[in-house]
Formats: C-alpha cells, structure tokens, sequence
C-alpha cells in the first residue's frame, strides 16, 4: 500500500460550462480519496465543489461559455483545502445568508441550497471578492 | 456512455420515474422537464426510483423541491426509492427525508400506495 501523500498541489482549468462539472466532481472524489478520505466524506468533498463551480458558472459568469475557472487542489498534513478561482462577479461572504433547512422543506422552492450544502459538507468555506488584477475565490477545508 | 437516460413507465397507477447517470447543472433541465411532462399529463402521483442514480446536486435537488408543492395540490405526492447512500446521504443532510416518503425499494413503495388508495399521508422514511 503506497503512503498517503502529506503535501500535494495541482490545478485544473476548465471552460465556464456545466458540461465539464461531472469532469470536476470525478476529479475532485479522487483527490478525496488519495487523501486518504473515506468514501462518504470523499463524496461530499465532491458535492462540495461541484456547487461552488456550478455557482461560478451560473452567477458569477451568468451562463457565458468563454470564462475559465481555475480549481486549486492541497493537501496540507491532515487538511485538504481547494481553491476555486475565477475573474466573474465575485461574492461578499458577509453577505451570504444561508437559508435554514427546517423553513425551505416548509416552504419549498426551486434554488437556494447550493451554498447550504457546501458549509454542511466542508469544515470550513471562505469567500474572497477579487479585484481588478486580482481573482475572486471560494476557499474550502475539510481535516482528513 | 450518456450522461442521464431517464425511463418513465407506470405501474399500477403510480408513475415510476427511473434517471440513470447524474443529475447536476449539465443535466437536470432533462430531469425537470421529464418530472413537468408527467405532471402536465395530470400524472402527479410520481415515484422517483434513484436505483441508477449515481450522483445528485442542489440543482438535482432544487428541481424537485419546485414541483412538490405543485403536485401535491393537485392531489399527488412524490415519492422516493432505492437511494444509493451518497444520494440518500444528501437527502438527509437537508432534512428532506422528512418531506418525502422514502422506500427501500420500488415494490415497496408500489405497495404502499395501493394499500393506502393514494400516496397522500404524512412524509415519513421508510428506508431499510
């Protein structure tokens, strides 16, 4: 049986389109599990970055095909930590109001859970609002 | 390989809606739009069997939870089958295994309903 690696980075860049998401979600399961995470957590290490990519897509980018995004892959000791990158409409963490579950399964609607599932399956996630040279960022954590 | 199929037949009189792939951003307008043919063809007591269902997103999600309230005030529900555990794991999370009838299998949930003469009780899991 090979080491878990205790320090490793690598990058993927994909074009802003949805099609390349189930790309990014296989990528991101792996890197989970190469971390020696088990499968369940690898799973929602997964679920994690795909909707911060979706997000990028859809509003930081509304849908235009000719972005780039640019997902940061660490593992730091006993902590994964993936930066997702992009030059959109960044997001201002302290405005970001997670919606309570217990009120949208009473009052169910279509959106709004994306950002809720990325805080329930990650340890801890940031946003960064980029500049003019520089790139706005989701950064998420998750211990080993 | 394609990314979703979805296979819609009924049985009993309970609409078994079967996806098989994914379902996230790239592919959930498929979902939806197989969900709304059923529900505008007045089929609205729908059972949604995940057996093939490898994965599912906030979209996969968001999808269903639009229509819940729209087929329950037409006197339908939607139910739910054979969740793998990563899809059943995001059910969970949210809390929506207490919205939906969840069922270990399809047979099961087929015979609930028709013991029950429709799918229109109380949310509750029955997943073994």
């Amino acid at each position: 049986m090979r080491p878990t690696p205790s320090q490793a980075n690598f990058c993927l860049t994909i074009p802003s389109q949805t099609r390349y998401l189930n790309l990014v979600t296989n990528v991101a399961k792996r890197f989970a599990l190469i971390a020696d995470m088990d499968d369940a957590s690898a799973a929602k290490v997964s679920i994690a970055v795909d909707e911060a990519v979706t997000n990028i897509i859809a509003h930081a980018y509304r849908n235009e095909a000719d972005h780039h995004i640019d997902i940061e892959f660490h593992i730091n000791g006993k902590v994964i930590e993936i930066k997702v990158l992009h030059r959109g409409t960044g997001l201002r963490e302290e405005e970001i109001a997670l919606p309570d579950p217990r009120e949208y399964v009473k009052h169910p609607r279509k959106g709004g859970l994306g950002l809720l599932l990325m805080s329930r399956f990650m340890d801890e996630v940031h946003f960064t609002e980029g500049g003019e040279n520089k790139p706005s960022l989701c950064r998420m954590i998750k211990k080993i | 390989m394609t990314d979703l199929a979805i296979d819609v037949r009924e049985v009993r009189g309970v609409w078994v809606l079967q996806p098989q792939g994914f379902i996230n951003a790239y592919t959930v307008q498929q979902f939806e739009s197989a969900m709304e043919n059923l529900i505008q063809a007045q089929h609205c007591l729908i059972l949604i069997n995940c057996k093939n269902l490898t994965y599912i997103n906030s979209a996969g999600l968001g999808a269903i939870m639009g229509l819940i309230e729209e087929v329950r005030q037409q006197g339908g529900d939607i139910l739910l089958s054979n969740l793998q555990d990563n899809v059943y794991s995001i059910f969970a999370t949210l809390g929506f295994t207490d919205l939906y009838r969840v069922f270990a299998t399809e047979e099961e949930a087929i015979a609930a309903v028709a013991q029950q003469g429709d799918g229109r009780q109380s949310p509750h899991t029955d997943r073994k």
